[in-house]
């Protein structure tokens, strides 16, 4: 706790960044159900925890045509 | 005047011989279908016309200009509908029209102008969403904006129906014969109703040469078999007249369906008047006479084997 | 308008909507603020693992950790993710067919090919100038000490190796047909670069020290001088590549 404090200035942009990446991949998982590859329910829990890689590897690998 | 003339056209992919010496030329304002089996050409003749292939030997001449592959000036007189056109899913319709617009060089105000004349055109007017959402129906109509964009002289169409539901074709044979007088149009297609319903002019390519070309009415006239259908009004009526010892000559066949009778006449001093001096001499008078035409079918599997 | 100016706007409205630019500036973001955090927090963490009653001289942080953690993780992970989000730029058009339209308006070959480097370039620049702004303010705030030098010509080289690579992106894709096969192609010209350090006669002319030798340019170890040649190297093959990308695309039969 005591780093989190000492450390915000860090930690909020980070946690922020962190948000729109995972937000934007899911709204783009929700309204295009078609992947390359996997199901939605595989992919959700991809881009909402694995934090950065997951969403990046959703647009590069998994998207499916627009 | 010819808006298309292609001679000698040679392409072979490796071992395959697509085209072997294929002459073709395109009347202006006219509806040309251009037909043939899956595998013929058609494609590749269309692909080496818009400059997207390079052709062994031959040249394509398109308005007086002659195509150079790797160039794509005589592109300005063509307008391109790909079997199965491609768009940018993330845009809109009119944001694609603009994009085509700008590369063709047209100046904004021409491109907002015509993108509505043709949106309307196509019934994509009130549709804004991303290309994305788009049927494959409403992306061939959206294809067919783009290639009408600069107001071609010709327009080249690769089989613009044959992906689509009674529906969506019916809409752009609708659309095509709208523009019938403005536009040349040349279509590929292995579906003759398709043509029958639209087309002026025909060539048949097999083998990678035109087999057949003309308008419908002179192919029809040149391969008109001599043969007759003949009504009778009653089928004993019929079964007399094909007993007839004229009609057992060599050369003639007969062949019978209730009151109907089918008579073809190969011998070379048989023609129709014989049939018809023959049933003034036995005073029949028939119900119906007919000189038979042939189908589009029939002459396309007679030429294509 | 020409050509190259209306496809480049093509592309960056692309990448706006395709996401490609949101990924890559968040993930430059998340570099430039992790690369002085981590920087600041390994002795801790160290520190915090050692058995009780070790006790070892940690070296106290400074800004050159910081900055030796922004060459490490832009050059791996950045560029990287650069790469893939760019590698099915020109395959993916190809083989959907979404160039036929646009190429048998005329669109002219030249202008595909490079107004797709220059968004390419546009992109990889926005990155580098987001991760090393962030990193060189948190990196002020954390080590006020002043010990590093030489930065924008450090950042420079990095990013001209960069965009080499990006143009033997745009290269390889012209050759082969998937979006993989030209990632394959660019690995393994990185590959090759790395065995030519091996020879202490090409050292001095391979553009990987761009890439390879920044902190040395930043603790002042390095004179300037001796990147020249690598650059000078690095800026002919970007320009050899994209010609020869063009030469390549346009006898391409699509």
């Amino acid at each position: 706790m005591e780093m989190l404090q000492e450390y915000w200035p860090f930690f909020v942009p980070l946690i922020a960044s962190q948000f729109i990446l995972a937000v934007t991949a899911l709204v783009h998982v929700l309204r295009h159900p078609n992947y390359r590859f996997g199901t939605k329910a595989f992919w959700i829990p991809v881009v909402l925890l694995i934090q950065f890689i997951g969403p990046v590897i959703y647009f590069v690998f998994g998207r499916g045509e627009d | 005047m010819h808006v298309l003339e292609i001679k000698g056209l040679h392409k072979s992919f490796g071992k395959n011989h697509v085209l072997q010496g294929l002459d073709m030329a395109v009347p202006s304002n006219s509806v040309f279908g251009f037909v043939g089996k899956n595998g013929a050409g058609k494609t590749t003749t269309m692909k080496i016309i818009v400059g997207l292939l390079k052709a062994d030997r031959g040249t394509v001449t398109v308005c007086g200009e002659e195509v150079a592959y790797g160039h794509t000036k005589a592109n300005r007189h063509i307008g391109f509908l790909p079997d199965v056109p491609e768009f940018y899913g993330y845009m809109r319709p009119r944001e694609y029209l603009q994009l085509c617009g700008e590369i063709a060089g047209l100046p904004p105000r021409r491109i907002r102008e015509r993108s509505e004349e043709l949106l309307s055109l196509v019934g994509l007017s009130d549709v804004s969403r991303k290309i994305s959402g788009f049927s494959r129906g409403m992306k061939q109509r959206l294809g067919i904006a783009q290639a009408l964009l600069g107001e071609p002289r010709l327009l080249i169409c690769d089989e613009p129906t044959s992906a689509l539901d009674p529906v969506g074709r019916k809409q752009i044979l609708e659309i095509l014969a709208s523009i019938k007088g403005k536009t040349t149009v040349l279509f590929s297609t292995h579906i003759l109703s398709d043509v029958e319903r639209i087309c002026d002019r025909i060539a048949v390519l097999d083998g990678g040469r035109l087999v057949l070309s003309g308008t419908i009415g002179e192919i029809q006239k040149q391969y008109r078999s001599n043969s007759f259908s003949i009504r009778f009004a009653s089928a004993e009526q019929a079964a007399e007249f094909v007993s007839l010892p004229e009609l057992g000559q060599a050369g003639i066949t007969v062949a019978q369906a209730g009151e109907s009778l089918t008579i073809t006449l190969e011998g070379e001093n048989t023609h129709g008047q014989m049939l018809i001096d023959l049933l003034s001499a036995k005073q029949i008078t028939p119900e119906r006479f007919e000189v038979m035409e042939p189908t589009l079918e029939s002459l396309f599997t007679e030429v294509v084997q | 308008m020409n050509h190259f100016h209306v496809f480049f706007k093509k592309e960056l409205r692309e990448s706006v909507r395709t996401h490609r630019l949101l990924i890559i500036l968040t993930i430059f973001f998340m570099f430039g603020v992790m690369n002085p955090l981590t920087a600041k927090l390994t002795p801790d963490l160290l520190a915090k693992f050692l058995p009780e009653g070790m006790i070892i001289e940690l070296p106290v942080p400074s800004s050159l950790d910081s900055w030796a953690q922004f060459f490490k993780n832009v050059t791996q992970m950045g560029l990287i993710v650069v790469l893939l989000v760019f590698s099915g730029i020109l395959a993916n058009e190809i083989t959907q067919g979404t160039l036929i339209n646009l190429l048998t308006k005329g669109l002219s070959r030249e202008a595909v090919i490079t107004a797709k480097y220059a968004a390419m370039l546009a992109l990889w620049s926005m990155g580098v100038l987001v991760s090393s702004l962030v990193t060189w303010g948190y990196t002020v705030y954390l080590f006020p000490d002043g010990k590093s030098h030489n930065l924008v010509f450090a950042v420079f080289c990095l990013w001209l190796f960069g965009a080499f690579l990006l143009a033997q992106l745009v290269f390889s894709t012209t050759l082969v047909k998937s979006s993989y096969g030209s990632l394959i192609i660019t690995g393994a010209v990185v590959v090759f670069l790395n065995i030519l350090q091996v020879f202490p006669g090409v050292q001095p002319w391979n553009p990987l020290v761009l890439a390879t030798h920044n902190m040395e340019l930043i603790g002042q170890n390095l004179e300037p001088s001796f990147f020249a040649r690598p650059i000078g190297l690095a800026f002919l093959g970007c320009c050899l590549l994209v010609v020869l990308a063009v030469v390549v695309f346009r006898k391409k039969q699509i």
